[in-house]
Order: structure tokens, then sequence, then C-alpha cells
């Protein structure tokens, strides 16, 4: 990541914010596809991954203000044959997908979506994956207890 | 032969072959066990030799479904069929000299015809189960059958050419005196019993032409939905098929029942043409395990482009070799 | 877009199938008279490597689209994660790639370990690399021999090859057993090193299957490599494209047999004993299942390679950095870094574990998401965009040769 020095300027060019050195920038919702479209240009062809995590809301307290449910939602690319680059998006509901750039992201998003609950906008066919077409909750939700119930299946 | 005598040997013939296919499965178990560095089967009887009996047994207590929306009339005559088809192509072949049900003057014609039969129960079954994977198979085996029919004849043309009759004891007995059509005359004779040969494996739908049952492809193919004895006949059919179209092999290319001490003792001609189908039979397992399978467009290829010029070839130089003279 | 019909001349071998190859086509309004067939490849068949499910619109022989569907071995490890603690997580992750146990679990361990900042040691970072390369070659031996068997079936030739391969599995099988108690799914990987040390005679016993393995790689390539009716089954069948390959994230057989030179071994962050010995990555150009097997036998050799280079060599100590076995109740990520994200070569490509440390004071022992990365997903991905255009037998074939294992791909 610290030798990705193209990938750091494009962000800087873009004005996204600190670069952390590690797990990339924190994008905004709507920058995220212009993003893409550079890394690609530079030639971050090979998609890793993409993860998405549920961040249930945090109420207010004396002390700390609360803060809303978010999802973080982190993806990774690399370069051939060394380098590679992640980004986060950090959203309340609706994630821009990336499919359009890397098509390797098709089923992660919808393995998140599945699992999640993030909705990825732009994503041409956004259905349940590993869990029935019928199945009602998200199960990696913090809220989602491992033990739920669903007949037939439990 | 009286009828008397015919229906005795039918029934004989028809057992025998039985028997045989009913222990070429623990022959070939025990053969391909050994190929995969394994024992094959040990614990039924004495070095299994009851495992046959043993599988029938469970064959026949299993359940005998029938899915809710086949075709159930054919779906009953298909398996059966199959194994009447292949036993009835035994009635013109002689088994001996002078051993034969019906000693037709079409002897040849009369069995390639009824073999080419076996297309029909097969292509029945797997349209009768409403099943995508046996219709798929069905439609394979009907075009690998009608496919493979043609060299076939032309190849199994070379004998009839030389012996100059369709009668199949008089092919055998043209032979006599050791000019079994395989090697004498060189030429055109080897190459018919090659050609004759594998074409009989994919009649059978033996690998490496077995893609009308490909079981990793289509999961037992045409037999998916049978279940219980009526499997069990396929599969008896398919290993009666190989053991008659090795005995033709063996009478039209290797001399029937031609061996040492057979002029003297016809019964010992019969031992001999037994040992001859049994060895044909031992490489055609030896081809199974050794090799994978074609695909079926391959196999198609194989068939118009290479084995049908082939055959065309194997006529005409047999018949230019009538003509000269030379057999 | 236009299914083209027959033209040329079939018996020759001309079949020109030009569809354009449109994964998200709308194959009702393609096929609005409803003439394509529709075939279940799967869940239960033979070839489906594990319980997996495509549905092929078939013309005839020949794949238009391919939709499958996963799920049917969904078993929730990533929410078992979360619950678990970060040792108890790792014989979990053994049943995800259940081929290849051991790089399963050091891809987990990997990543756990950059997020906690743990170094193996020495002797362990040896003996990762030596139990690592010793597991590709199971796997890839299981591979070649149920890449044999989807084409000669379980009653032919196939079958045979598979017998053999798996003879050679079991001697790998037996130096694991030794070393763990078991033949399979090991719980041997913690974070920090190892769980299990190297008894006595386990060098010489490696070395005896290094000799056996090379020999029958040898028998193998005599079988297959030239072997007229597997070329014809795989030469130029099931050809991915480069391009696909990156998009899709396949750099391990697959994409180095589609000219994608990356192995993480050579070129990640630097993990086991790799920097220390000499081997090579082996790729091809071709992309077809050919170039698969190919790549896949070579790395056979190369694995046996490596694992001679260091069985001598063990680096004496301690085989964990933890002191204890059993992790500590509490394990304090780093101050920064509560994410982290790692990554190993297995025999399948790139195993990758991203985790999310809790900061929460009372659930520090488990992990607050932990996503596993799994290589046969994206293989398994690509389905839609290599089937058609097909026929069945190839489809069949192309998906054994990407060597899917469901159980990482469901978790």
């Amino acid at each position: 990541m610290k030798a990705c020095h193209d990938a750091i300027a494009l962000c800087e060019s873009l004005g996204l914010g600190e670069v952390d050195p590690e797990h990339g920038p924190l994008v905004p919702a709507e920058r995220g596809r212009e993003l893409a479209a550079g890394l690609k240009a530079l030639g971050y062809d090979y998609f890793v991954t993409c993860v998405a995590t549920h961040l249930p809301a945090v109420e207010a307290t004396d002390d700390e203000p609360g803060v809303p449910e978010r999802f973080l939602v982190a993806y990774r690319v690399r370069r051939m044959p060394k380098g590679h680059f992640a980004f986060r998006f950090e959203v309340e509901q609706d994630c821009p997908s990336m499919v359009a750039f890397w098509s390797g992201a098709d089923w992660h998003e919808r393995e998140q979506y599945d699992l999640v609950g993030v909705r990825f906008e732009g994503h041409p066919d956004l259905r349940r994956i590993m869990m029935p077409e019928d199945w009602e909750g998200h199960p990696l939700r913090k809220d989602y207890a491992i033990e739920t119930r669903h007949f037939p299946w439990r | 032969m009286s009828l008397l005598g015919a229906g005795i040997l039918g029934f004989i013939a028809v057992n025998v072959a039985m028997l045989l296919a009913g222990w070429g499965v623990w022959y070939e178990r025990k053969f391909a066990g050994r190929m995969q560095s394994r024992p094959g089967p040990t614990e039924v009887g004495p070095i299994g030799l009851l495992q046959p009996i043993a599988d029938i047994l469970k064959l026949m207590q299993k359940e005998d479904t029938v899915p809710r929306d086949a075709d159930a009339g054919l779906f009953h005559l298909a398996p059966p069929l199959t194994v009447l088809v292949t036993l009835a192509v035994m009635a013109v072949t002689p088994f001996g000299p002078g051993l034969v049900v019906a000693d037709l003057e079409v002897g040849l014609l009369f069995a390639l015809a009824i073999g080419s039969v076996i297309v029909l129960p097969v292509w029945m079954a797997g349209w009768a189960s409403n099943n995508k994977y046996a219709l798929l198979g069905a439609m394979r085996s009907a075009a690998q059958g009608v496919a493979y029919e043609v060299p076939l004849l032309l190849a199994a043309a070379v004998p009839v050419i030389y012996a100059g009759s369709f009668r199949i004891s008089d092919i055998v007995e043209a032979q006599a005196g050791y000019h079994w059509y395989v090697g004498w005359p060189p030429g055109p004779g080897l190459v018919a019993f090659c050609l004759f040969f594998l074409c009989s494996l994919a009649e059978a739908n033996r690998i490496p032409f077995d893609i009308p049952e490909a079981e990793s492809e289509l999961v037992a193919g045409v037999s998916i939905e049978y279940s219980g004895m009526k499997f069990g006949l396929f599969y008896v059919a398919e290993y009666l098929h190989t053991i008659i179209a090795s005995l033709l092999a063996a009478l039209l290319f290797l001399g029937g029942w031609e061996g040492p001490g057979s002029d003297q003792a016809p019964w010992l001609g019969t031992v001999w043409l037994l040992a001859k189908t049994l060895g044909l039979f031992g490489f055609i397992f030896w081809a199974r395990w050794t090799f994978m399978r074609y695909r079926s467009d391959q196999l198609m290829r194989l068939c118009w482009v290479v084995f049908v010029p082939t055959g065309l070839a194997l006529v005409a130089s047999s018949a230019v070799l009538v003509w000269l003279g030379v057999v | 877009m236009a299914l083209a019909r027959w033209s040329g001349m079939p018996a020759l071998g001309d079949v020109p199938v030009q569809i354009d190859v449109d994964p998200y086509m709308d194959i009702d309004a393609y096929d609005a008279e409803g003439d394509l067939m529709v075939l279940n490849l799967g869940p239960q068949h033979p070839s489906t490597h594990g319980v997996f499910r495509v549905k092929l619109y078939l013309d005839g022989e020949v794949c238009i689209k391919a939709v499958p569907y996963l799920g049917y071995l969904h078993r929730g490890v990533e929410k078992l994660c979360e619950k678990l603690t970060y040792a108890n997580v790792i014989p979990i992750v053994d049943k995800n790639d259940y081929v290849a146990p051991m790089t399963s679990e050091w891809g987990l361990v990997a990543g756990f370990e950059k997020l906690i900042g743990v170094e193996p040691t020495p002797r362990a970072k040896v003996m990762r690399t030596i139990l690592g390369e010793l597991q590709r070659c199971a796997s890839h031996l299981l591979w070649i021999g149920t890449f044999t068997l989807d084409m000669g079936g379980a009653i032919g030739g196939g079958a045979t090859v598979f017998m053999h391969t798996f003879r050679e599995r079991e001697a790998i099988l037996d130096v694991f057993a030794e070393l763990t108690g078991c033949r399979f799914h090991y719980n041997h990987f913690t974070v920090g090193g190892q769980r299990h040390d190297v008894p006595a005679g386990w060098g010489a016993m490696v070395k005896a299957v290094c000799d056996l393995l090379e020999a029958r790689t040898e028998e193998y390539e005599s079988y297959l490599t030239d072997n007229t009716v597997f070329k014809a089954r795989t030469v130029g069948v099931g050809v991915i494209d480069r391009q696909l390959c990156l998009e899709h994230g396949l750099g391990g057989p697959i994409g180095r047999a589609s000219g994608v030179d990356f192995d993480l071994r050579r070129d990640g962050d630097d993990y086991g004993a790799y920097g220390t010995v000499d081997w090579k990555v082996h790729t091809h150009t071709d992309g077809d299942c050919y170039a698969r097997y190919l790549v896949r036998l070579n790395e056979l050799r190369t694995s046996i390679a490596i694992v001679r280079q260091l069985i001598d060599g063990i680096p004496e100590g301690p085989i964990c950095s933890l002191k204890q076995v059993k992790l500590p109740g509490a394990v304090k990520p780093k101050a920064k870094a509560s994410m982290a994200y790692a990554a190993i070569e297995t025999p399948r490509g790139e195993l990758g574990t991203w985790v999310m440390a809790n900061s929460e004071r009372k659930l520090m022992p488990h992990p607050y998401r932990c996503k596993l990365r799994p290589p046969s997903l994206h293989a398994v991905s690509l389905l839609p965009y290599i089937c058609p255009g097909n026929n069945v037998s190839d489809i069949v074939v192309t998906l054994g040769s990407l060597d899917p294992i469901m159980g990482e791909v469901d978790r």
C-alpha cells in the first residue's frame, strides 16, 4: 500500500481526504465511481474483495453524541504484478456498485447484500445468493441472533 | 437341427450367456480393482465369487419406482426388451460345428439387423423416463447407435466377401486350416477386425464410447429413473451385448471354433470359441478401465470421418483380393 | 444477439455457435417461444464438486445461459466467527476448503496475526511452508483424480487415475496424521505458530513421501499429458481470457494458466519461508483446461522441490510466539489498525481473511467481523461468462478444471 504512490496521488487529486496507509481513504458514496474509474485507468484490474460490516446505532450518552446505524463497506483491488489498494465507504443504506468496473464484484456485492443488507446501487442483478430467495432478515447484522428460527430450516 | 434340439440349444445358450454376463461383472470388478491397486470384491464368497449373486439379490429387493409423469408402458417395457433383443442375436451364431439354433442363409445380416434394433428400447427408456438427463442420453445413444452401424456393417462385409456367404457357419468353415481372416490374407482382415471390434464397443456403449451413459455428465443417462432389477437389466444387457459382440468377432475373424484338437473333438471347438470370446471380453474391460471418454461430437466425427471411409476402403480392397483370386 | 445456425460441415467438426456472452441477458425475452431446454446441473450430480446447482438454458446441447445457484453448503461460518474466539474459530475454517485444510487454516491465522500484531516464530514459519506445500500436493493430486473422473466416469479410465492419485494422497495424509494426530481437518495452526511440534522421524517420512510423489508424478504425466483422448477433451475447452481472470480476482492456477503472472507466495506480503528457497512460478498463456492441468502438474513438482529444500533445515526454537497455546482471554488489537486483511496462496488461489477487531472490552476475544475471501467463489463466478456456447460435456470438464470447493464458496 505504501508504495502505491500513483493511487495515493489519485486520491489526493480527487480530494478524498486522509488515506490510511493500510486501508485507504474513506470515500464519500457519491465519489466512489470516480475513484474506481481512476484506479482502473491506473491498472488496478484485479478485484480482491468487498466486505460490508454492520455498525449498529449507538445511543447518545452524556459524554458522546449518538451515532446512527451505518454500514462500513471495504473494497480491495490489486495491480499486476505488485501493488494493492483499498478503499472504504461508510453508508447509511446505499453504496455505489463496482460491478461496472470489476465484474468480479458482482457476487461479492450480492453476498454482502444478502448477509448484511447493504444495497448496491447500480448492481445489475441484486438478489440473494447464499440464503434462499424468500429469507427474511440479514443474518450478519448485529441484531440478528444466531439462533433465529426460520421454518422449515430450523 | 430339429426344433427340439434347437430349443434345447437355445435354452442352454441363453443360460450360459446370462451366467457369463453375471460373472463378467465379477471378473470386471476384480480386474478393475487390480488395475487400481486394490483387490476388488473379496467379501462375498471365496475371492468374491458370489458377488454377482449378492448384487442380483440386492437389486431384486429394491423398490421399483416409476416417475409420476413417466410413460408407464414404455417405461416397464424398455429394460426387458434390451435384454431380449440382445439375446435374439444368438439365434444365428453357431457355438460349435453344427451347433446353431437357426442356421439362416442370411445369418450375419440377421444378427447385425437384430443387434441394431437395440437402439429402440434404449431410446424408449430415455423418452419414457420423463427426465431431461435421460432424454439427452437417449438422443446421444440413438445418434451413436445409428451412426456406428455403418462402419460395423462395412467391416463385417469383409469376411462375407472373402467367404462368399452370409451364413456364419460358412464363414467359419472358410477360415479352416488356420486361415483366420484376422491375419490372412494380410491387410484388410486385421483392419476389419479392429474396426468391427471398435464399432461393437460403440454399439454396446462401452468406454471410450459410453457417452450415452456418461455418468459424470448424465448421471447414468438413460437408466437414471430406473431402480431395482430394471436397472440391473440395462447393465446385464450391456454385458450381454459385449459378449455377443466378442462372439461375433471371434466367429468372423478369429476362426470361430478352430483350435488345436477341434477337428477331432467338436466339443473342444466350443471350448476354443468360448476361450476366444472371453479373451476379447477381457480386452474390452482393459480398454474400459484405461480410457477416458470422447465428447459426443468428437465420437460422431470419428465415425463419419475416420471409420466410414476406412470401411469403404476395406470393402473395396477385399473385393479386389477376391477378384484376384488371392482368397 | 442471434444464435447462429449450422453452417459449414458439421461432420468435419464445424460447430459455429456465435452467442454474445451476456450473463445478465433476459432469457425470457430471448426465448419467447420457450424453445430452450432448462437443465439443472445439480445440486445432486456427480460432477458438480460439492453441492452446487447450475441452471443451464440449452439449445440442443449448446448452452445459451448459465445461472449458478449457491448457498447449499452455507453454514454461517462468518456469523460463527463473531460468536467464537479467535482460537476457537480455527477448526471451523478447516471445513471451508475441506480438501486443503492446512492452507485454509493458514489463511485465517495470517489475518488474525496481522490484526493482533503477532509474528510466527522462525520454526513455525518453516513448518507452515512445508505443510502448505505438502497440502498443495495433496490437493492437486485430488484434483487430477476428480478431473479425470469427470471425463472418464466413475466406471472407466478416470476412476483408475483417481484411485492412483488417492493412493499418493494417503501417503501425504499419513504424514499429517503423524504430526497432528488427524488425517483430515487438523486444527494445527494457531495465532502465532503451530500447536503440534515435529515428532521424531517425521523428516525422514516426509523425504520418503517426496521421493514417492516425484516418481508417481512422472507416472501421471505419462498417463495424461500426451493422451489423445485427454487432449481432445481439454485443449481449447473452457478458454478463460486474462482480463476476465483479473476482474474476477483469480490468480491461482486458473489465472496463471491464462497468463496472469501472480503468485502470493512471491508477490504478496512476505509470509512463510518462500523467500529462502529456490522455486519458480508456472504460467501458461492458453487459458484452456489443458493449460490449467499443466500448471497444476508443474506446481506439484515445484511443491515437492520446496519441501525437499526445507525439510532438513527446520530452525530450532518454540513453535508458537504466544506463551500459551490456548490464546489468552482478552486479545488486544493493535491500537490504530482495528481492521486487517491478509492473504495466502492456497492450491486454488488467493485465500484472504479480512477481520475487524472488537473494541468493546468484554467482547475482545471475539472478532467483530471476519470475512473469508475464498478463491473458489471467484472461480465459480466465472461460469456465467464461460459456459455459453459450450456443450454440456465441455461445461462439466470446465467446471472440473476450475477446481471449486463448495465448502469455501458457500462458507
